[in-house]
Parts: structure tokens; C-alpha cells; sequence
């Protein structure tokens, strides 16, 4: 673990990626380090524990695999590896698949509170599972801070289904960088909301390391008064015949801002990379604000890259033929936002998942219109 | 097979290729220049410029103004790599010619052939318009034909418009690209000379496009030639900007700075050929300001250079203003094409769009660096950005960087890119149809650009898509 005397200066709105994400206004003094009391969930055929617990108990997986994909040069991945106390191992060996869904739950309710928390997923060859990690606060008056650092590991030819859902106070701050590294013939599928905090930032890292593999990453996020939502997301292609497919769709009211920042990077020798992205907003107010900043860097030349980006108002023909058929306009307008948000939720494979992503959706919306 | 007409057209196209250096590739004497400053950059040479022609303090102030930015400025460390460019080794200022002739016979001889090499006569006679040909750092001929001095068009080079239209220059400049904008914008501002500036009444419908030529023509010397167009209210004008520079053995820069004001109605195109030699580092600022219902496009194409970094750029200050970029990017061997387009909507009801073209081929690299922002108060605008590549093979590379910035609900702005390799299956259809491979490349590349080039002249589509045949020469492995 890193010496806090030794740790990067927090990046100032110069630094390459922070250039829309003021952190002028933080003062990580102002913050207690404190535990975090997370309940870890259970599941027949993996083993779920405690990361602390693990680094005593499986100290080769641990030495292998933590700290393996997240960079500590970011400074707030830095100061979590010094920070960090209470974190999360779920370990599935080689062929097992997992039926019942892993679930994390973080809760974020002291008041000053700066908690560093760690995900460490590793799914060994052939297994499958599904973890939800759901962070959250009871209130949205709570001024804390969440640091987490999540790694996923996804062995040959395994399954992972990664959900990540926060809810977290809308005066918080987080910090989260999350990666995963996907090997040959693996699969990877990603979800994730944001509906809380206020400010902060969220890195969504895939690499393609293995020949064959692929990653769904679906990402949501619904945004309210004063708060700033930040999405970084990266889909690395370092194996040939690999695929990559990443939507993200953000619904902003009054005073809420967001930036998506996405870039796809297709290294030398990764011949037949299939890679998309997609980011679209719909602002809800004259007041609310998104950059959307796609990005593609391709060396190699057997490939198909895409992305496209859009911001756009609820349409205004659509509202009118809705109220046309007798919608009051709230209703229509309510409508048209759910259908806008359902092209996120029909990307889910049908079940659980599916209704829960969609109920959480609705919600939210209420929350903010 | 190959049909009767490809391999005609072919060996036309090799013997465009085999005669590019004996063409384009030559130095004359250059004894002949009537002044040539010293190596490097200070007061004193930034000073000795704005004395050698005899400027008014207020520019001279301008000049030593902007070289204390350019001084106080980091070079960039985004876009490419200009960490080999020794700003110490360059002539800031090279003047070919004691005077600007307005008349053909007045140009001296080794000027005119190298005009001649260059096809000049056979543009101007085509387009009977104003043909200024930048040779060295100032236009040393320059004609702009009767009908547009009727209609009050000014058409001249950059330090003739000072002298004889001093106010109005005085008014416009350096108010769209400020001396402190960035930091080659700063150094052309210190060391400007020649480019062109035009002025279009209100009202005027110039036809003909106005062409100027430009050419780097001293080993190490850069060229800083700055242009003003200002398009009054409801006029109409096209200017061309085509370049073609000699081969060289060191590392050359251009660092142009183009103003463009579009007045209310007005419409103003503005059509850029780069075709640099492969050692020219171009570092480019070009912005418009386009008022109210006024439509302003750049239609840009980077061929040559080492570097080109270049992001033309429209700030929409006026209710229903329309701004439009389109641009290809060619990236061969050693070349970086650091291209794109930048759109400012500040005003309701604005629309624009971008559409860039970029191929990257034998290890070249081919960046869109974009900026759409809606500011603000800009409501009910509409902006569209479309980026294409195209990937010749595994060496080469490229980037796409586009950014949105919204800041206003009753927008709508859409993006796409994308980025891949000729496909199979059209080689395929056309093969099956009696085209080889590099046949078949050829037509889909040219096909891919076409968006772009038929927006341009007739005879700069034709050379543009020669150029990139040429380039594609053997690429087909």
C-alpha cells in the first residue's frame, strides 16, 4: 500500500479527463475514514468473503489478481489502495456455474464519512455467475464519500454478469474506477446506473485481452438539481476477434449536468475487432447540461468501430401525437422518457435482472420529473 | 484484366507520379532575394520585419504584443508531436521581390516558371477571376479582373490591404483569432506577411471563385501569411486556397492564420487543397464568425505535410446562421493528419454539420478532433457530425475525438463515426465485374470521399481524386 506522503496530487481541471469535473470544492481532509458496513451475500459454489479476510485466507489468488487492473497512477484508485479496509472476494473455480445472483450491499449513511471500499471478482475457466453490487443511502442529506475500486476478472471461457447500482446521497461524492479484464472465448455483461451522488467520477475500464471475447456494457444514468454525473468508460480490444458493444442513455432535469467520456482502443494485431458505442441524453430542461466526448483509436485495420453520440430534447412530434390521443402532456412526456430508457432495459436478457433494472428506472424517474 | 482504359489511366497516373519531384520538387536560385532575415526569433527581427514594410506603429505594437505570447506560451503537447520543432531555425521572413505586380509581364522569370511548373496561367485562364500566388512570404502577383473592382470587391495581398485600406483592415483584425488564441496563432500574429485579404460589399455575388496559390520555396523558412475575408451583408463569395510546396531535406513550418466575418445573409465558402511536402510541419488557425442567417462552410482537404494539426472553426453569433465543415484527410507514410472541426452555436435556431473523410494507409495516422457546442440560449439548434475512416492496412492508424458540449435542452445533435477496412465483399463485386484489386480500391476509396469532393470545383475534384489514386499506388497487398 501506497505512503499517503507519496500519493498523486488530485487533478486539477487542466489534467487530460478531469477537464469537465470541478474538484475544486473537495477537500478529502473534510472526510472521516470510516468502515464500511456492507452485507456480502452468499451463493452456493463460490466463495464469498470478506477481502481482508482473504488476503490471509487465499493469499496467492489475492497477491495475483488485486490491484492487477486498476492503475494506481489515478489518483483516487492511489489513495484507495492506501485507504482501503473492507472490500469484497467472490471466487468461483474453474466450471462451476453459479445460479443464484451474488448481492453486495453498501450502504453510505455517516454523515462525514469517507469510505474506501474494494470489489475483487475472479471467475476462473468455464464458471459463471452473477453479481449485483448495490451502493446507496437512505436520504439524499448525507455528505460522505465513496471510493471504490472494482476488478473483474473473466477467465477463459467464463460468464460474468456484473450489475452495478447506485443510489448513493445526491450531496456524496464517488469515486470509482472499475475494470475488467475479459480472456479468450470469456463473456462480459455489464450493467450499471447512476442515480446518486453529486459529484465525482465513474471509470468503466474493459480490456479484450483474450481472443474471442466480448462485453455488453449497459449503462443508465438519471440525474437531478445539482448534481454532476461523470462516466469514463474505455473498451480495450487487444485480441484479435473480440467484440465490444457499450450503450449508455442519461435522462437530465433542471440543473443537472453529466459527461460521458468514451473511447474505444483497438491495438495493433487485434484483427476482426467488432467495437460500438453509444451515448444519448435527453435534457429535460433548458437548465440541464451534457458533453458527450466519444472517442475511437484504432491500429489495426480488419475492424468495425462505431459510435455515435446524441442529445436531443423529448421530441416534440412524439408529444404531439401522444397528446393528440388524449395524453395530458406530463403523462406523454412521462411516456416518451420510459420509451427512450426501454432501449437501454430490452439490451438485458429477460429475467431478474431485466424487472429490476426497469423498476429501479421508473422509479428514479418519478424521483426526478 | 485490366480494361484498355485503366491501363491508359494508369500509366497517366505513373507519369504523374514520375515527374512530381522534376515538377514540384525544385529549388530556384536564391540569390535573387531582395531580403531575408536572419535564423530565429526576437524583438529585433519581428521589429526589422515591421520596418521593411514600413507598417503604422499600431501594427508593430500588434506584432511585439503577440511575440511576447508566443514566448510566454508551452508549445502543445496534444495533437502531434511538435517536439521537433526548433523555432530557432527558421527564416521568420523571406521577400522574394521588391514589388507586388499587378501586371503578368512585370513578374520576373524564375518566378513565372516556377508559376508555369505550378499550371497558374492555365487556372487563371479557366477561372478569369483575382489569382493571387503567394511566392515566398509575399504575393508578388496578383491580379483581380475588372468586373470585380466594378462591384467593389477587394481582392489583394495582406500588406497591400494595409497600406491602401488600412481603416478597414484595422477594423477586422485579429478580431476572430486574438494574438494570445493559441500559441502559433501568436507567432504568425508577430511575424505575418502576405496572404490575402477580400472584401465582398453588401449585396455582391462574387462568381468566380478567388483563388490563391501558396508555396514554400526557401529551405527552412516558414510561411506566416495571414488572410481576412470579410463577406458584407447578403454577398457571396468562394475563396480557394490550394498549396503545392517543393521537396526539402529539413523540416519546414506553415503557420497560417485565416479570419474569416460573415455578415448577416452573407454566404461565404471557403476551400481548402493541402498538398505540403512531407517535411512541412502545418500549423493552422482558421475561424469564422458567421451573424445572423449567414451560412459559412470550409471544405478542407489535407493530402500533404508531415503534421497538419487544423481544426477550422464557425462561431454561429446570429438567429438562423448556418455553418457547414467538410473535410478529408489522406495520411500516407510519416504522415499525421491531425484534422477536424470545431462549430459554436450561440444563437437560437442555428444549425451545422461536420462531415470528415479520413483514409490512413502505409503506417499513417489520421485524427477528427472535434468540438459541437451549443451554448447556452442557443435554442432550437440542430447540429449533425458524421466521421468516416477508412483503414488501408495494419500499420496505420486512427483517432477519432469528437466532444459535445450542450448546454441547452431545445437543441438536437447527433454523432456518428466509424471506422474500418475495404470490405471483402465490395472488392469482390467489382472484381467480379473486371476491375483488379487496386482498380477496385481505387473506386471505393474515391466513392468514399465523394461526399466531400463534389462540393469542390470540378478541376480540384479531378486533381484531388488523381492525388489519392496516386497514393493508393501498389497499396493493394
Amino acid at each position: 500500500m501506497a505512503e499517503l506522503a507519496t500519493l498523486p496530487p488530485l487533478p486539477d481541471e487542466k489534467a487530460k479527463g478531469w477537464e469537465f469535473t470541478d474538484l475544486s470544492e473537495l477537500d478529502l481532509d473534510a472526510y472521516e475514514p470510516a468502515p464500511a458496513d456492507a452485507s456480502l451475500g452468499a451463493a452456493e459454489g463460490a466463495t464469498v468473503l470478506s477481502l481482508a479476510e482473504a488476503v490471509d485466507s487465499h493469499p496467492a489468488l489475492v497477491a495475483d489478481r488485486l490491484g492487477a487492473l486498476a492503475p494506481s497512477d489515478d489518483p483516487f484508485v492511489a489513495r484507495n489502495e492506501a485507504a482501503w479496509r473492507d472490500g469484497v472476494l467472490v471466487h468461483v473455480p474453474a466450471g462451476v456455474k453459479v445460479a443464484e445472483p451474488i448481492r453486495i450491499e453498501l450502504p453510505l449513511d455517516t454523515e462525514g464519512a469517507a469510505v474506501a471500499w474494494r470489489t475483487l471478482v475472479v471467475l476462473e475457466e468455464g464458471a459463471e455467475a452473477e453479481v449485483w453490487e448495490h451502493s446507496s443511502s437512505t436520504g439524499d442529506e448525507t455528505d460522505a464519500l465513496l471510493n471504490s475500486v472494482v476488478e473483474l476478472h473473466v477467465g477463459q471461457a467464463a460468464t460474468l454478469r456484473y450489475v452495478s447500482t447506485q443510489d448513493i446521497s445526491e450531496r456524496a461524492w464517488i469515486f470509482s474506477s472499475q475494470r475488467a479484464r475479459v480472456e479468450h472465448d470469456g463473456r462480459l455483461d455489464w450493467t450499471a446506473l447512476g442515480f446518486g451522488s453529486g459529484r465525482g467520477k465513474v471509470r468503466m475500464d474493459t480490456r479484450l485481452a483474450g481472443p474471442g471475447s466480448e462485453a455488453r456494457v449497459t449503462g443508465g444514468y438519471a440525474g437531478g438539481p445539482g448534481q454532476h454525473l461523470d462516466f469514463d468508460t474505455t473498451q480495450v480490444h487487444s485480441a484479435p476477434n473480440t467484440f465490444s458493444d457499450l450503450s449508455f442513455r442519461g435522462v437530465l432535469a433542471a440543473g443537472a449536468t453529466a459527461v460521458w467520456r468514451g473511447m474505444i482502443r483497438v491495438d495493433p494485431g487485434a484483427q476482426g475487432t467488432d467495437a460500438f458505442q453509444e451515448s444519448r441524453n435527453l435534457l429535460l430542461s433548458p437548465d440541464a447540461h451534457a458533453d458527450a466526448i466519444p472517442g475511437l483509436e484504432i491500429e489495426a485495420d480488419d475492424v468495425r468501430c462505431t459510435h455515435a453520440a446524441a442529445i436531443a430534447q423529448v421530441d416534440r412530434e412524439q408529444l404531439f401525437y401522444l397528446t393528440s390521443r388524449g395524453l395530458d402532456p406530463a403523462a406523454a412526456k412521462q411516456l416518451i422518457i420510459e420509451g427512450f430508457l426501454e432501449a437501454l432495459v430490452e439490451r438485458l436478457a429477460e429475467g431478474p435482472v431485466r424487472e429490476e433494472i426497469s423498476a429501479a428506472l421508473e422509479r428514479r424517474l418519478r424521483e426526478i420529473l | 484484366m485490366a480494361t484498355p482504359e485503366a491501363v491508359a489511366e494508369k500509366r497517366e497516373l505513373a507519369g504523374i507520379n514520375a515527374d512530381y519531384k522534376e515538377k514540384f520538387g525544385f529549388h530556384d536560385p536564391e540569390s535573387g532575394y531582395a531580403y531575408k532575415a536572419p535564423k530565429g526569433l526576437s524583438r529585433e527581427v519581428v521589429e526589422s520585419i515591421s520596418e521593411y514594410k514600413d507598417e503604422p506603429q499600431w501594427m508593430r505594437d500588434f506584432r511585439l504584443k503577440a511575440l511576447e505570447h508566443f514566448e510566454s506560451r508551452p508549445t502543445p503537447n496534444w495533437g502531434g508531436n511538435l517536439g521537433q520543432i526548433d523555432f530557432e531555425d527558421i527564416h521568420y521572413f523571406v521577400r522574394a521581390s521588391d514589388k507586388n505586380s499587378r501586371d503578368w509581364s512585370e513578374v520576373p522569370d524564375d518566378i513565372k516558371n516556377t508559376f508555369d511548373r505550378l499550371g497558374i496561367p492555365e487556372a487563371e485562364r479557366k477561372f478569369l477571376s483575382g489569382v493571387g500566388a503567394q511566392y515566398e512570404s509575399e504575393v508578388v502577383y496578383h491580379q483581380v479582373n475588372e468586373k470585380l473592382e466594378a462591384q467593389g470587391v477587394i481582392f489583394t495581398d495582406m500588406d497591400t490591404a494595409l497600406r491602401e485600406h488600412e481603416d478597414l483592415v484595422r477594423q477586422y483584425w485579429a478580431t476572430v483569432i486574438p494574438p494570445n488564441d493559441n500559441k502559433l496563432a501568436a507567432l504568425n500574429s508577430a511575424v505575418w506577411s502576405g496572404g490575402s485579404f477580400v472584401y465582398v460589399p453588401a449585396g455582391v455575388k462574387v462568381e468566380m471563385p478567388l483563388q490563391a496559390y501558396f508555396r514554400i520555396n526557401t529551405e527552412n523558412m516558414g510561411q506566416f501569411e495571414r488572410t481576412l475575408i470579410i463577406a458584407e451583408e447578403g454577398s457571396d463569395v468562394h475563396y480557394i486556397e490550394g498549396c503545392t510546396a517543393p521537396v526539402y531535406s529539413t523540416d519546414s513550418l506553415h503557420s497560417a492564420v485565416v479570419e474569416i466575418v460573415a455578415k448577416p445573409s452573407s454566404r461565404v465558402r471557403y476551400t481548402t487543397v493541402q498538398n505540403w511536402s512531407q517535411n512541412v510541419y502545418n500549423l493552422v488557425t482558421k475561424r469564422a464568425v458567421a451573424e445572423e442567417k449567414a451560412t459559412m462552410e470550409w471544405v478542407d482537404c489535407n493530402l500533404g505535410s508531415k503534421l497538419t494539426m487544423k481544426y477550422p472553426s464557425i462561431y454561429l453569433l446570429g438567429p438562423e446562421a448556418h455553418g457547414e465543415i467538410l473535410s478529408i484527410a489522406f495520411a500516407g507514410e510519416g504522415q499525421h493528419q491531425d484534422a477536424g472541426g470545431k462549430i459554436i452555436h450561440a444563437a437560437p435556431r442555428t444549425s451545422s454539420s461536420i462531415f470528415s473523410k479520413s483514409i490512413s494507409k502505409d503506417g499513417g495516422r489520421s485524427t477528427y478532433r472535434g468540438l459541437l457546442e451549443v451554448a447556452d440560449g442557443a435554442s432550437e439548434s440542430r447540429s449533425k457530425v458524421v466521421c468516416d475512416a477508412l483503414l488501408l492496412d495494419e500499420d496505420s492508424r486512427s483517432d477519432t475525438y469528437p466532444t459535445i458540449r450542450i448546454g441547452e435542452n431545445d437543441a438536437d445533435v447527433g454523432h456518428e463515426a466509424t471506422v474500418s477496412k475495404i470490405g471483402d465483399e465490395q472488392i469482390f463485386y467489382l472484381q467480379s465485374h473486371g476491375l483488379d484489386e487496386e482498380e477496385a480500391s481505387k473506386m471505393i476509396v474515391n466513392g468514399f470521399i465523394e461526399p466531400v469532393t463534389k462540393e469542390l470545383p470540378m478541376e480540384y475534384a479531378v486533381e484531388l481524386n488523381r492525388l489519392i489514386e496516386l497514393q493508393m499506388e501498389g497499396s493493394i497487398g
